[in-house]
């Protein structure tokens, strides 16, 4: 009986289906078709919460206009033991909107889901890439997906990728009424419309309309800043067996630290011992935190492992004593259990790491927003972020991994909404001073010596350790612009500070760095450190973002030939903008050329009208930095 | 007694008779436990003190004929650049069908700890990972503990792999330093392999000898050919731009099975010997010979041909519906399960598409046949004797007009009678169906040509003004045609090109034969381009290669040791002719330039014309070969060098 009566189910909704849809492609509205490869028809998320469990259903039509379309059309879908796939199926259509042909889950191609770098993860995904002779075509498939928990739920982003505009689509959230959820609604023109179903759930619905396609700008801002997108988070949850509830982060914090990392730190006696007489005679907290910080690098390896309740908890601070690897939270918890044996208190926070520098919402609390641990050491007026997964990375330095952003701090008292340390533009300087001979034959031969500071600390990093072997390979593709680079000398050493220094020394020479053509030598001035121009968009829709400012200073004394003198006017240049400072100047006497050269460039959010100004900006450096000098015999 | 020793050893399962030459785990010395770098390659970051593999065709105790493969190695860690060592990925075959078996996994750690100590650390047999990548492979994943700057870390695993077709090949020489490395095979003389031995290092050991009675099989006895190879010293493989498979240069051993006999029947079997028999199975199997026998496809192919006459007329118009038609679905193979499935699903692999093309122009009387090879990616095949399984691709040769065209209809941007550039690998082996089948040369028909012709003149208002014309032929016009189609249009690519020239702005543009791939690609630009804010000099430097000017050279390695390889020849030529305004003159122009490779390799040229307010610059760079040698390399260097140099030269305008 009962099979009869989801039969008769899926008969009544494919009626429906064919009823309804009419994909011909000459039907899409004329203005969604600039810049778009593929167009969304209809879509339907469709989220409810049921029995401790959250159940996807997706339903999905899209016309492919041309072969561009063809990566967004394809149909990727993640799974894992805990979120399971029922039901994909689909049907495919030609251009005037008839029946070509279906495809369901067995023409799906099943992989590892996992990084490459991971040793283990536990996810997996099925993917298809439908294809027809010709263009525009359409899809239209379902799937539902059941996923055991009810802590986290996708966010909606009905318009996620560039060159994909969409028609149509709606989302909806539903629940039983007394399970209590929070949303939040972002870049969203229409807001939410709330109902009851006959079956007596109550149901979230958003819609949007006729969304155009976006087009790829250079230094767009983050993508949570113009993207529609709805995020739900629930108040009483289960996730992995433990249940739960929050409606803020310190409710969040709470319940991560005491279901999650309470008890797990436990270390033997010999590690506690080891700590102990690692820090004794140190009197100053932070130094003794340092101590185990620089011991803790020395001994670990970072290495993925996704297992433990859905990748949340660490794996016990012992087994990392034993085995000397974990991921970032075993690694953290173990750092942790560490500073425990030298009573020092610390924090696990969760962090969005990665260079965009994406917060924590301030005002709306979920478990999703995090994909990385760092510690923090809660020092009275001095509150310091270690990074743990690295063996090299100095005390007290994030990089641009972890930087300016707010992350959730899980300590005992609950959870704490913190703010990493920003490196300002002035933190992060280049600074640069050559002295270089050119001879008769345009060989060029001196010293170069680079100093990096703050994020550009690392600009080195590849260098140290290496053998002389490579590090000349390296250099020389750092330095391009000096033809036949040959290095006779280099070194590199590390001050590893909170705001760290780098030095680079270089003794070089290239040969035939300078042409001699018809009497007159030629040259660029510099050749080290060329700013490209950028790609100007017409149009431009979205403001100007500069994520991370810097400084760089380059200067340069080229002894030039005996008998020789400069012909070229001298380069004298100075510009200044809200968002950079430029100067470059050339300076000639008594057989020596100096080159100096500045740029600056200030982080921050500028109007999409700036844009012209920073195109403007960057090829006025770019003509600046491709300088060619000319000498003429006196 | 004998005999009785044997059953019994047999029954404990795949033990050995000779002594194995296995050395033993968890041994080390305190000179290996001291040493702080590696006195063959300082550079190292991390060495192979030892290697030994072994494989041996046995007896399973389920009856099963099964080859086990033992894996023994290790590894000094010199320091934290090599921790990745210490994280083993372990792939082995696991399909519906075949499933081979990772056993006996051990991993050690021996360190010196803070106080110089010697400790071991054990791997955690619960900390090993199975993990399914997808339809046919699984991997064993673990990370060896106390991984640290001066370990040696150790590890051993027997891996069971049914049957006796996948014989493990031995790659002697890897990214870190080896000090030794060694492999034994044993070969009931049931099978015969034939052992090749690839790359440029000298075995240090290589014996043979025969062990008695060691294999026995429904009462059937048989010796074993025993084989050790062994290599002493052998370098750290480092990878070059610019060069083919590794594989081709990989120091290894590989094994082919040439023949063998049941030992159950005494049925003796051929597997390769010769050509013949790949020939004659080729023909005959069902996912090849019979693809392109059986006429499956004449109801698809009737309407495409029908009116068209030439046989030229009509394998254009069957390739160009084959292309169009089938999408490739990124696979590489050399067969097809159904071609004509393949065409009625437009979707198929690299078999299905071509071997469905082949039989299509056969369809339609023109003779064609099938070209196995192997992509660049894949490796150079062998030419001593065949192995079917060093081919991974096939392509298609038809005859028309007493004229062999080789197609490839995966890419809808190639042109009758391009191959793509993966292609283009020494030989591939035309399988021909009525006739022996035989090596053709894998050479490109077409080169990588453009010539771009600048007609300007300089403005009152010092700007530039005038056409850009460019015609891109073969190999350069296959690349722009796929640049531009990544553009939903002609005119969001004439956008987007027009918003990364910068200076040069884009008035007018028109892109001829973007869809007639057999015609050079044209583009026509108007521009005006950036270059004085104003004329109000009395002398003006200008640059004349405006673009694509060389500022880096792509060789910086002092020499090479591998050949450069670009798989085509190549040549542009660039020709800028310029006006200035009434009362400027030239002053001073850069010199002719003539440089040349070695017999005929190539060359670069630079001339200047001019007279009174107008002036003609042009430049050719020119390579006549498909792959340079290692010994060509510094001229191939220095070309660049001179091309580089002369491009930095200004021509000075001055006013009368």
């Amino acid at each position: 009986m009962k099979r009869i009566f989801t039969a008769l189910i899926i008969l009544l909704n494919f009626g429906r289906v064919n009823a309804q849809a009419d994909y011909s492609a000459s039907l899409i509205p004329k203005d969604l078709l600039p810049y778009a490869s593929a167009v969304i028809r209809n879509q339907n998320v469709y989220t409810e919460v049921k029995d401790n469990t959250t159940i996807y259903r997706i339903k999905t039509a899209v016309t492919v206009l041309n072969k561009n379309g063809d990566d967004i059309a394809r149909i990727v879908v993640w799974y894992d033991k805990t979120n399971l796939i029922k039901n994909i199926k689909g049907t495919i259509y030609d251009e005037f909107g008839k029946f070509t042909g279906k495809f369901s889950e067995k023409n799906f191609e099943d992989v590892n889901g996992a990084n490459d770098f991971s040793l283990f993860e536990d996810s997996r995904l099925k993917h298809y890439i439908p294809s027809t002779g010709s263009y525009p075509f359409t899809i239209e498939y379902e799937y539902e997906l059941k996923s055991k928990q009810t802590l986290n739920f996708r966010d909606w982003k009905p318009n996620p990728e560039t060159g994909l505009a969409v028609e149509k689509s709606s989302f909806t959230f539903a629940c039983k009424p007394d399970f209590n959820i929070r949303y939040k609604e972002i870049n969203m023109p229409a807001k939410v419309s709330i109902g009851t179903t006959t079956e007596g759930l109550k149901t979230y619905t958003w819609q949007l309309n006729n969304l155009k396609a976006l087009r790829s700008e250079p230094f767009s801002p983050l993508a949570e800043s113009y993207l529609s997108m709805v995020k739900i988070a629930p108040q009483n949850f289960v996730y992995a067996g433990i249940s739960g509830s929050f409606t803020n982060w310190k409710e969040l914090g709470q319940w991560t630290y005491s279901k999650l990392l309470l008890n797990r730190q436990a270390l033997p006696p010999e590690a506690i011992y080891k700590v102990k007489e690692l820090t004794a005679g140190i009197t100053d907290i932070k130094q003794k935190a340092r101590k185990i910080y620089e011991y803790m690098q020395g001994k670990t390896r970072y290495i993925s492992v996704q297992v433990g309740i859905g990748g949340y908890q660490p794996f016990l601070a012992g087994d990392v004593e034993r085995l000397n690897y974990g991921d970032c939270k075993a690694l953290v918890n173990y750092t942790q259990a560490l500073f425990k044996a030298a009573d020092i208190p610390s924090w696990y926070c969760v962090v969005e790491a990665g260079s965009n520098k994406v917060s924590m919402l301030n005002d709306f609390a979920s478990m999703d927003q995090g994909n990385h641990i760092i510690l923090c050491l809660p020092l009275k007026g001095d509150t310091t972020f270690l990074e743990c997964t690295s063996q090299k990375i100095p005390f007290g330095f994030l990089s641009d991994f972890t930087d300016d952003r707010t992350v959730l701090a899980c300590t005992p008292e609950g959870g704490k909404l913190m703010h990493t340390p920003k490196y300002t533009a002035a933190d992060n300087l280049q600074v640069r001073k050559a002295v270089f001979t050119i001879n008769n034959t345009g060989d060029l031969s001196g010293n170069m010596a680079t100093i990096y500071t703050g994020t550009q600390y690392d600009n080195t990093e590849d260098l140290v350790g290496e053998p002389l072997s490579e590090q000349k390979k390296t250099v020389q593709k750092m330095y391009a612009g000096i033809n036949n680079l040959d290095i006779e000398k280099f070194d590199v050493k590390q001050d590893k500070k909170e705001i760290p220094v780098s030095t680079e020394n270089i003794q070089l020479d290239a040969r035939e760095f300078a042409s001699a053509d018809n009497g007159k030598v030629y040259f660029s001035l510099n050749p080290v450190n060329k700013l490209r121009s950028i790609r100007d968009v017409r149009n431009r829709t979205k403001p100007v973002y500069i994520n991370r400012g810097y400084v760089d200073e380059d200067e340069i004394t080229y002894a030039l030939p005996a008998g020789y003198h400069p012909d070229t006017e001298p380069l004298n240049i100075s510009l200044s903008k809200p968002f950079g400072k430029f100067k470059a100047s050339t300076v000639y006497h008594d057989g020596k050329l100096l080159y100096k050269r500045r740029i600056e460039i200030i982080d921050g959010t500028y109007s999409k009208e700036t844009y012209q100004d920073l195109v403007a900006f960057y090829q006025a450096v770019a003509d600046a930095d491709s300088y060619n000098i000319m000498l003429v015999k006196n | 007694m004998n005999k009785f020793l044997l059953n019994l050893l047999l029954i404990s399962f795949f033990s050995s008779l000779t002594q194995a030459q296995d050395f033993a785990f968890g041994k080390f010395t305190q000179e290996e436990i001291a040493q702080k770098i590696y006195k063959n390659d300082t550079s190292a970051h991390a060495f192979v003190i030892q290697e030994f593999g072994s494989n041996r065709i046995d007896v399973a105790s389920d009856d099963h004929i099964k080859m086990m493969f033992k894996y023994h190695v290790k590894i000094k860690i010199l320091d934290s650049k090599a921790f990745n060592k210490g994280t083993i990925n372990i792939p082995y075959y696991y399909s519906d069908e075949v499933q081979d078996e990772v056993t006996d996994i051990k991993g050690l750690t021996t360190y010196a700890d803070e106080d110089g100590l010697i400790r071991n650390a054990e791997l955690d047999q619960t900390k090993i990972f199975t993990v399914t990548e997808n339809k046919y492979w699984k991997q064993k994943k673990f990370a060896l503990p106390n991984i640290r700057s001066g370990c040696i870390i150790e590890y051993s695993y027997t891996r069971i792999i049914p049957g006796f077709g996948r014989f493990p090949s031995w790659d002697f020489q890897d990214d870190i330093p080896k000090m030794y490395s060694e492999y034994e095979v044993h070969i009931p003389a049931f099978w015969s392999y034939n052992a090749m031995i690839r790359g440029p290092l000298k075995l240090t050991k290589n014996v043979a000898d025969i062990e008695r009675e060691c294999f026995t099989s429904g009462g059937s006895k048989s010796d074993c050919s025993f084989l050790s190879y062994g290599m002493a010293n052998i370098p750290a493989f480092i990878a070059e731009d610019y060069m083919t498979a590794q594989k081709n240069f990989l120091s290894a051993v590989y094994f082919n099975l040439e023949e063998w006999t049941n030992p159950y029947t005494n049925v003796k079997n051929k597997v390769t010997k010769d050509w013949k028999d790949i020939d004659y199975n080729l023909k005959h199997s069902e996912y090849f010979g019979s693809q392109i026998k059986k006429d499956l496809l004449k109801p698809y192919i009737a309407p495409v041909i029908a009116g068209k006459t030439g046989e030229m007329e009509k394998a254009l118009a069957i390739y160009q519906y084959i292309q169009k038609n089938i999408k490739w679905n990124d696979i590489n193979s050399r067969e097809s399960d159904g071609i004509k499935k393949a065409l009625e699903k437009h979707t198929g692999d690299v078999g299905d598409i071509n071997l469905c093309l082949a039989a299509a122009l056969n369809s339609a009387g023109i003779k064609t046949d099938a070209v196995l090879l192997s992509t660049r990616g894949n490796g150079v095949v062998n030419r001593l004797y065949p192995v079917e399984n060093e081919f991974n691709y096939i392509v298609v040769k038809a005859t028309i007009g007493g004229e062999d065209y080789l197609l490839d209809a995966t890419d809808p941007l190639l042109s009758f009678g391009m191959l793509p550039l993966k292609c283009l690998n020494d030989q591939g082996r035309v399988m021909s169906l009525d006739k022996p089948s035989y090596w053709l040369d894998l050479n490109a028909k077409q080169k990588k040509t453009n010539t771009t012709s600048l007609d300007l003149t300089l403005q009152p208002n010092g700007k530039l003004k005038g056409t850009i014309n460019s015609y891109s032929y073969g190999y350069e016009g296959y690349e722009k045609r796929k640049a531009i189609k990544k553009y939903n249009t002609v005119d969001e690519y004439i956008e987007n090109l027009d918003e990364k020239l910068g200076k040069i702005k884009i008035l007018n543009s028109s892109i001829g034969n973007l869809d007639s791939l057999d015609k050079p690609l044209v583009e026509h630009y108007e521009v005006e381009i950036d270059v004085y804010d104003n004329l109000n000099h009395n002398r003006l430097a200008f640059n004349p290669v405006i673009l694509n000017r060389y500022v880096n050279n792509p060789f910086k390695l002092q020499d090479r040791s591998y050949p450069v390889d670009w798989g085509m020849p190549s040549s542009s030529r660039y020709i800028l002719s310029m006006s200035l305004p009434d009362g400027y003159i030239i002053e001073g122009s850069p010199q002719n330039t003539a440089v040349s490779l070695p017999n005929q390799g190539g060359k670069f040229l630079t001339e200047f014309s001019g007279e009174g307010n107008k002036f003609t610059y042009s430049n050719v760079i020119q390579f006549n070969k498909s792959v340079y040698a290692p010994e060509e390399y510094p001229y191939l260097k220095e070309l660049y060098n001179k091309i580089i140099a002369s491009e930095k030269a200004d021509i000075v305008f001055k006013k009368k």
